[in-house]
């Protein structure tokens, strides 16, 4: 029952994984190869807020789409000088994630009135209606066109001039997003919705509001989202509405799945594959739909807990052979029985 | 000495199905009540009740002489008002500290936020020392809870709902399925929870050795209705009690 040891070896993998990841990949790529790797970036702030709902809470949603649009179009509106306004964009992210925020705690506290499966059907109704929004009211999110022109981020001075830049700032983002949510994960409000996600009437009785624990969770799932959002616009320059439909939104959840839905490490790693599998099937395009859908279901019958869950059981095997290898030996050297 | 917890009329209804009907009893604070009866008594109802899982169709319920019928389950709990479950209910796919550390949660009370910026509550490792002294086991923090055989989860579920620091604390049926041994652990644990921490415990058990051995005060249920009260010796000479486990003679 002894405290556990300070650095488990799982982690200072991971930091060197990430450090390789970081160090090797802008120096080997540029311009559109290195913009697929930002989009992967990106993604994964989103596929964060999946992890926070769906790994720890156990609720699926499928609205990080709506806040992304929500968080992109602000962006968009503020910064592409179509009304005449032209914010600093650092404010505009600023701005998009405080409205997000406001925007997510209003939608979860009306869409948490339904349990289960029923939230999950409101959110996809949540999706199509924003979609609508996004598509066709072109005052505010320009119709099919989309809006153009968005300004690049500037962050205190330092503009990114092309995408080798924005990757270490997408980096940089993801990192400190990684920590916060992980952060989530070892704190009162991760072990309150594990609660939830196990038993929600055992979680009562632990004292824990179940309603407004699963509103918290959905509002920082939105402003995750919006987050990216705001980055995709920035990063992009151009938003348009065929970034936030159903479709989409169903790839942040396999995203996550793919990762490790309750795994920072891999939700990392999920939403990179997930964004460069198209690419590096180019040579097989027309199947690459068949080949998407094929993967989900085995990746659902094989590894239900996503890559994470089979490094960790691969590790757990690992260690039980090394210490039964102990056991045996003291076995031997013990009495005969 | 003022009851910790009070039950006043309580009645509730399932359909045709009468599952408290009436019921009136008080729990003293450190005091060990049994709540007995034959199945289908209206126990785990009563239960479920008075942590707000169901609320009563009529009747009242007081903590500490404060009225909680119309709280909410989570606001009872943080009031007080702790419990264990026939089958134990933890995270499943969380280590065992996850799921101690939920007790410890509970007692603290100061929320998401300041426990997100690393503010820690009550000494909780100190505390759990002291509670793990009365069981006969240890394990590996890291561990999932599914490394612990059943009969240590249920002792550990007992141990996790103390560290919440409750005022009642609702335990229903803790030796099913344990061992000797294991039983003894939970009799010293509750009898420490109630004499030391002066805690009010009710009851639920089928094991008469364990109820006559810690049991101050009884009262037994059947259909829904409060056939008996008293201490162990009143309850087990009580007619209508012996009626109820074991039938009426025909001869009689």
């Amino acid at each position: 029952m002894e405290k556990r040891m300070k650095i488990k070896p799982s982690t200072l993998l991971i930091f060197l994984a990430a450090a390789i990841f970081v160090i090797v990949i802008p120096n080997t790529n540029e311009g559109y190869s290195m913009m697929i790797v930002n989009l992967g970036l990106i993604y994964a702030i989103a596929t964060y807020g999946v992890s926070v709902m769906l790994g720890m809470g156990g609720q699926l949603s499928f609205a990080t789409v709506s806040f992304m649009g929500v968080g992109a179009y602000i962006t968009a509106n503020l910064c592409s000088g179509r009304n005449g306004i032209n914010m600093n964009t650092a404010l505009a992210l600023v701005i998009a994630l405080l409205a997000s925020a406001l925007l997510a705690f209003g939608a979860g506290l009306i869409l948490f009135r339904l349990k289960g499966t029923y939230f999950t059907f409101a959110t996809i109704g949540l999706v199509q209606v924003s979609w609508s929004f996004y598509l066709s009211y072109k005052p505010l999110f320009g119709g099919p066109d989309g809006i153009s022109n968005i300004s690049t981020l500037n962050l205190f001075g330092f503009s990114p001039k092309n995408y080798n830049d924005w990757f270490y700032i997408l980096a940089a983002f993801v990192l400190v997003i990684a920590f916060l949510v992980e952060r989530v994960r070892r704190s009162q409000l991760g072990r309150s919705l594990a609660a939830i996600r196990d038993n929600e009437i055992a979680a009562q009785t632990l004292g824990i509001n179940v309603y407004m624990t699963k509103v918290v969770a959905f509002t920082i799932a939105g402003v995750l989202a919006a987050v990216a959002g705001s980055l995709y616009a920035m990063h992009s320059q151009f938003v348009s509405s065929d970034m936030f439909t159903y479709e989409r939104a169903t790839t942040y959840i396999i995203m996550a799945m793919l990762g490790g839905v309750n795994n920072t490490a891999g939700i990392f790693v999920g939403s990179v594959l997930v964004t460069m599998l198209p690419e590096w099937l180019r040579f097989m395009q027309q199947y690459l739909q068949l080949i998407y859908g094929i993967g989900v279901i085995l990746l659902m019958v094989f590894m239900p807990m996503g890559l994470a869950g089979l490094a960790s059981g691969f590790a757990k095997s690992l260690k039980r052979k090394l210490y039964s290898k102990k056991k045996v030996t003291a076995g031997k050297e013990g009495p005969k029985q | 000495m003022k009851p910790i917890l009070r039950l006043d009329k309580v009645c509730k209804r399932f359909g045709g199905v009468v599952a408290a009907d009436d019921v009136t009893f008080s729990v003293l604070p450190g005091e060990v009540h049994g709540l007995i009866g034959p199945n289908g008594a209206g126990k785990s109802t009563l239960m479920n009740l008075i942590s707000g899982i169901y609320t009563p169709d009529s009747g009242k319920i007081f903590l500490d002489e404060q009225d909680i019928s119309d709280v909410p389950s989570h606001m009872r709990a943080r009031m007080g008002i702790g419990r264990t479950f026939q089958t134990p209910r933890f995270l499943q796919r969380s280590s065992i500290e996850d799921n101690l550390l939920l007790g410890t949660d509970l007692a603290n009370q100061f929320g998401y936020l300041k426990s997100y910026f690393g503010k820690k509550g009550s000494d909780f490792e100190k505390e759990l020392k002291e509670l793990m002294k009365f069981v006969d086991f240890t394990f590996d923090w890291e561990d999932d809870i599914s490394a612990l055989a059943y009969g240590q989860r249920k002792q550990l579920e007992i141990v996790r709902s103390m560290l919440s620091h409750p005022k009642v604390m609702l335990v229903d049926e803790p030796a099913a399925g344990l061992n000797n041994k294991e039983i003894d652990d939970v009799m010293a644990l509750l009898n420490y929870a109630a004499k030391e921490r002066g805690i009010g415990i009710l009851l639920i058990e089928h094991s008469m050795d364990m109820i006559m051995n810690i049991c101050e005060d009884i009262v037994v249920l059947s259909f829904g209705k409060v056939i008996g009260t008293g201490c162990p010796a009143e309850v087990s000479s009580n007619e209508a009690v012996i009626e109820a486990y074991l039938g009426r003679d025909v001869n009689a």
